[in-house]
């Protein structure tokens, strides 16, 4: 029995530990790779670069145009989010606290684009972007990210709202609080947490985004991180090394926000998958 | 009763957005797919009715055949290989081993690195000279086992498929939080009665986060047919079309102004996404995952 029980033990943190390694060790070496020479790349792949090259990183910095990609994603970014986390509040309120007729057809007809595959309509959101007249704009992406993460977000959105108890806004209501007061007075601030994740989300998917990032725009004043990251290898034909540390860069923004709203991020996936 | 038309302007206009923002990229779109992969059209000039003709040509495309096998595959081993793992991940850690919060943080972290850079730095490991996959096979000997991973005719799909198999961390959380929501007094009854931890775990744990699991193998599956920018970055569909996916098909029918061709790839892929959420959902029987 006691064997047993150590046995166990043993076996889960050998398949714990395989997993961990499996997750880091490929970008611990990337990490290594980026500071190395193009001729110590060529060698044992697991010696330390003696000494490092943080030349790669200016090296990348500057042949990626990387500072051109990285405001063209911030700003697309943060615009989808803004923008989706207020179209998504806005619903989910009328949604969440108001009883009529049509509400429940319209969230359940709303929430199935959850599970559309949207990369099947890559013709129509071409069509479609080019008849606004949007195309190889940031627009086009902006609005783009924003209607196809909405489903998402007013379920996130409207989850939240849905368990702020009744006497909440009743009071706000004596208080002589009209519709647009209440949202903004009393609503948004109770569900701040919801919105939260639900933009967090959103955050980390435009700025990941890639398909429509190659469909809707073609110029490079408006290309984003991960469509320059596609050029990369075409930027960096021979110098490998500084390809790796503009990879490396390019996966920072990422790291940071991680690091930031780690918990909004678990929530937030166990609360818009569990049910959808 | 002023109270009233007051409200009614208020949801309209705050619905108001949100609808039009769905009618243009959800509605209208997937109408677009069906009716367009009926025509023959190149996108400018005037379309012909060609009822299911686009359908019957893409069922005698080599191409086609080769895809769909591909993102069948592809989905069944996301639904029986990464689910699975992630299932025993999400076991153990949920019996709260040293260090279990900094290990979930970052078997997740892969799934918030974008796709693309992921991607190109797998591109990078199964570099032929470069890499560090045949870099390793020759530090350990084995140099008689090195490989143009990505270039051969019978490594390129599995190379292309099997990595992201690994990152388990995305289905590892859903499950571990489905976990955590399962009432002690049921573990305390069964170890009262003498159940092992594994027991436990197999009886009480897995039949009670049923429907989670659904969840998880649904999810598996849509994204094995959603799969594309791995193909495209590392393989571009080759060689001889042998890493070829549907969405890889369709974006290459766009850009060569085969609309209909396009759009009948489209429409298939909705159907079999819709199929495979409904076959799911019967085979699991979930009557509380209701939508």
């Amino acid at each position: 029995m006691k064997i047993n029980v150590l046995l166990e033990k043993m076996l889960s943190r050998a398949i714990l530990s395989l997993f961990l390694i499996y997750t880091l060790f490929p970008m611990l070496w990337l990490v290594m790779a980026s500071l190395k020479t193009n001729v110590e790349l060529l060698g044992d792949p697991f010696r330390f670069p003696a000494p490092p090259q943080f030349g790669n990183y200016v090296n990348a910095f500057k042949s990626a145009h990387l500072a051109l990609l990285f405001s063209n994603s911030v700003l697309i970014s943060f615009s989808a989010t803004a923008l989706n986390a207020l179209v998504a509040s806005m619903a989910a309120y009328v949604l969440s606290r108001y009883k009529f007729r049509f509400g429940p057809v319209i969230f359940s007809t709303l929430i199935t684009g959850i599970l559309v595959p949207v990369s099947a309509l890559m013709v129509p959101y071409f069509t479609l972007i080019r008849m606004l007249g949007l195309y190889d704009t940031k627009l086009a992406l902006i609005l783009t990210y924003t209607a196809v993460s909405l489903p998402l977000s007013v379920f996130i959105i409207k989850g939240f709202m849905d368990s702020i108890p009744g006497e909440l806004e009743e009071a706000a209501l004596l208080d002589g609080c009209d519709f647009y007061q209440k949202f903004f007075r009393v609503i948004v601030p109770i569900s701040r947490t919801g919105i939260v994740t639900a933009a967090t989300f959103q955050f980390l998917s435009s700025w990941n985004e890639f398909l429509y990032a190659m469909l809707l725009t073609s110029s490079e004043q408006v290309r984003t991180l991960q469509m320059g990251i596609r050029f990369f290898a075409s930027q960096f034909t021979t110098d490998f090394t500084s390809m790796f540390a503009a990879i490396v860069i390019s996966i920072i923004p990422s790291v940071a926000m991680y690091s930031l709203f780690q918990n909004q991020i678990i929530s937030g996936l166990t609360q818009g998958s569990v049910k959808g | 009763m002023q109270r009233t038309t007051h409200f009614r302007t208020g949801a309209i206009l705050f619905l108001l957005p949100a609808l039009l923002l769905f009618a243009a990229f959800f509605l209208y779109p997937v109408g677009y797919v069906v009716v367009v992969s009926l025509l023959n059209w190149d996108g400018m000039s005037s379309p012909g009715f060609v009822g299911l003709r686009n359908y019957s040509a893409l069922f005698h495309d080599e191409v086609f055949r080769i895809s769909i096998r591909n993102n069948l595959i592809w989905a069944f081993a996301e639904a029986f290989i990464q689910v699975p793992l992630a299932i025993v991940v999400a076991l153990l850690l949920a019996r709260k081993p040293k260090g279990w919060k900094l290990l979930r943080t970052i078997y997740f972290f892969p799934h918030v690195i974008s796709g693309i850079a992921i991607t190109m730095m797998w591109g990078a490991i199964y570099n032929n000279e470069r890499g560090l996959l045949n870099g390793f096979l020759r530090l350990i000997g084995l140099s008689e086992w090195e490989h143009n991973w990505l270039g051969g005719l019978g490594s390129a799909f599995p190379s292309v498929l099997v990595y992201g198999l690994l990152y388990i961390g995305y289905f590892m959380v859903i499950i571990l939080a489905d976990i955590s929501s399962v009432s002690q007094s049921y573990y305390e009854a069964a170890s009262i009665d003498g159940a092992t931890r594994t027991q436990q775990d197999w009886h009480i744990t897995l039949p009670l986060i049923k429907g989670t699991l659904a969840t998880c193998v649904t999810l598996a599956m849509v994204n094995g047919l959603r799969q594309f920018e791995q193909v495209l970055l590392l393989t571009g569909g080759g060689p001889a079309n042998s890493t070829s996916v549907l969405v890889l098909y369709l974006y290459k029918e766009l850009q060569n102004f085969h609309y209909g061709t396009a759009n009948a790839l489209g429409t298939v892929l909705i159907v079999l996404g819709g199929l495979v959420i409904l076959t799911v959902r019967r085979l699991f029987n979930a009557a509380k995952y209701d939508m």
